[in-house]
C-alpha cells in the first residue's frame, strides 16, 4: 500500500472511530476494508481512496471508518471479570438501587459474544441475590454490519469454539443447515443491539448501572480515549461501575473516575472509594 | 508433565495435533484406533485424550464407553474431536462421557481454548 493511501485511510480511521493504526499494521486496513472494496467494485485501495476524496459521501466514509475498527472478540473473554460482574457487582448495584432493575451497557460490543456471555451466566448461574431482578443488556457497536450480525446471533464454526464450552453450546445454540450456530431466543431476547459511535454523545441510550467498555480504548489515540471516557461516564448512574479490559488504565486521562476498591479493571466516580472506606 | 493421548486414524491429524499439544507442555503419545488407545490406557492412564470419532477396529465412541468402565478410566479428560458436528452427535459424545467436543477442522487457538475449558491449561 502506498504511503499516501495509508495516510488517507489511517486519518479516516482516526477521525471517524478514534482508531490509531500504525504504519506497521497497514495490512489491517487492507483486510478490514477489502469486503467493502469488493462490494463497491474497487480493484485497489487506491481506487477506494480516490472515491472517498472525489465525492463527499459522509455515509460511505463513516462505513469505511467503522469497518476499520477491530472486531476481535470471543465468548467468555476474561471469565473472572464476568463472574465478578454477575456475582458481586450486579448484586451490589441491585441492593443500592432499590428499584429491582439493572441496566448493563456493553460499549463496543462487536458481534455480541460479550453480551451473550453475560446473558448465559444470568441464565445458568444466577445468584440468589439477583432473583426477580429485571436485567436489561444493551450491546452497541460502531459498525452497522457488525451490529446486524450481533442481532442475528449466528456464529461460525471457529467463533463458537473460542471460549464457549460444548455444554453451553448445545444448551444455548441451535445448529443451522448452513453449519452456523444460532443463539437461542431466550438469550437474544435479553439483549438489545444498537449501532452507536462511542465518539458521539450516548445521551440517547440512557443511564446504566454497569458499562463494559473492554478492549476498546487500547486501539484508540489519547484524544479519542478521553472523548469516549467522557461520553460513557456521562451515562453512568450514581454509584455505577465501568469495566475496562486488562491493561486499559485511565490514569492521566480523566479525573472523573478512579479505580474501584478490590475489583481489578473496575472504575467508579471519583470520591466513591474514599466514601466506601469511611462508611466501612 | 501432563500427558495427552491423541487417537486418530489420520497420521497427518495426529502429527498436527501433537505439535499443538506439545506446545501446551504435554507429553504426547499416539494411537491410530480405539483398541490401540485402550491398550495404552490400560498400561497408563493419560491426563487427557484427544479422540477422533470415525476410526477402524474400534471407533471413538466405543473406546470412550470402554475407557469409562476401566479402573481409573474416569480420570482422563476426554476431548472428542470430530467432523460429526450436529447436536445429536455432540450430545451422544457427552452422554458417553466426553468432557469437551472439538469440531474439525480446528486450529491451535481452538485446541488451547478447549483445553482451558476443561482446566487442562
Amino acid at each position: 500500500m502506498q504511503d499516501a493511501v495509508f495516510d488517507e485511510l489511517a486519518d479516516l480511521a482516526l477521525k471517524g472511530s478514534g482508531q490509531s493504526i500504525p504504519k506497521s499494521k497497514s495490512y489491517l486496513i487492507e483486510a478490514r476494508l477489502s469486503p467493502i472494496a469488493r462490494r463497491e467494485g474497487f480493484g485497489t485501495m487506491d481506487d477506494l481512496v480516490h472515491c472517498l476524496k472525489s465525492r463527499a459521501n459522509p455515509v460511505f466514509a463513516a462505513e469505511c471508518a467503522a469497518a476499520l475498527v477491530s472486531k476481535d472478540t470471543w465468548f467468555f473473554r476474561d471469565r473472572e471479570m464476568l463472574h465478578r460482574l454477575v456475582n458481586e457487582i450486579l448484586p451490589a448495584r441491585l441492593k443500592a438501587g432499590n428499584t429491582g432493575r439493572l441496566k448493563i451497557w456493553v460499549a463496543g460490543g462487536s458481534t455480541g459474544q460479550e453480551a451473550l456471555s453475560i446473558a448465559m451466566l444470568l441464565e445458568d448461574e444466577l445468584p440468589a441475590s439477583l432473583r426477580g431482578a429485571k436485567i436489561d443488556i444493551l450491546s452497541t457497536d460502531i459498525c452497522k454490519v457488525t451490529t446486524e450480525r450481533a442481532r442475528a446471533g449466528r456464529y461460525g464454526h471457529y467463533e463458537v469454539q473460542k471460549g464457549l464450552s460444548v455444554h453451553r453450546l448445545v444448551k444455548h445454540f441451535t445448529r443451522m443447515e448452513t453449519g452456523q450456530w444460532e443463539a437461542a431466543e431466550p438469550l437474544r431476547s435479553r439483549i438489545s443491539f444498537r449501532q452507536h459511535n462511542l465518539l458521539e454523545s450516548a445521551a440517547g441510550l440512557g443511564k446504566f448501572d454497569v458499562i463494559l467498555c473492554r478492549n476498546v480504548l487500547s486501539g484508540m489515540d489519547r484524544t479519542a480515549r478521553i472523548r469516549v471516557i467522557e461520553n460513557i461516564t456521562a451515562q453512568l448512574m450514581p454509584g455505577g461501575v465501568i469495566l475496562l479490559g486488562q491493561g486499559e488504565g485511565l490514569i492521566g486521562l480523566t479525573d472523573q473516575l478512579e479505580p474501584a476498591r478490590d475489583i481489578r479493571g473496575a472504575w467508579v466516580a471519583a470520591g466513591t472509594a474514599a466514601r466506601d472506606a469511611s462508611a466501612a | 508433565m501432563k500427558t495427552c493421548l491423541i487417537v486418530d486414524d489420520s497420521r497427518v491429524v495426529r502429527k498436527v495435533a501433537a505439535r499443538i499439544v506439545k506446545d501446551l507442555r504435554f507429553a504426547v503419545s499416539e494411537a491410530s484406533d480405539g483398541a490401540e488407545a485402550l491398550a495404552q490406557c490400560r498400561k497408563q492412564m493419560p491426563d487427557a485424550v484427544l479422540l477422533d470419532w470415525n476410526m477402524p477396529v474400534m471407533n471413538g465412541l466405543d473406546f470412550l464407553r470402554a475407557l469409562r468402565r476401566e479402573e481409573g478410566g474416569k480420570k482422563p479428560l476426554v476431548l472428542f474431536c470430530s467432523i460429526e458436528t450436529d447436536a445429536e452427535h455432540i450430545n451422544e459424545a457427552i452422554r458417553s462421557g466426553a468432557d469437551e467436543f472439538i469440531m474439525k477442522p480446528f486450529d491451535a487457538e481452538i485446541l488451547e481454548s478447549k483445553f482451558a475449558e476443561v482446566g487442562l491449561v
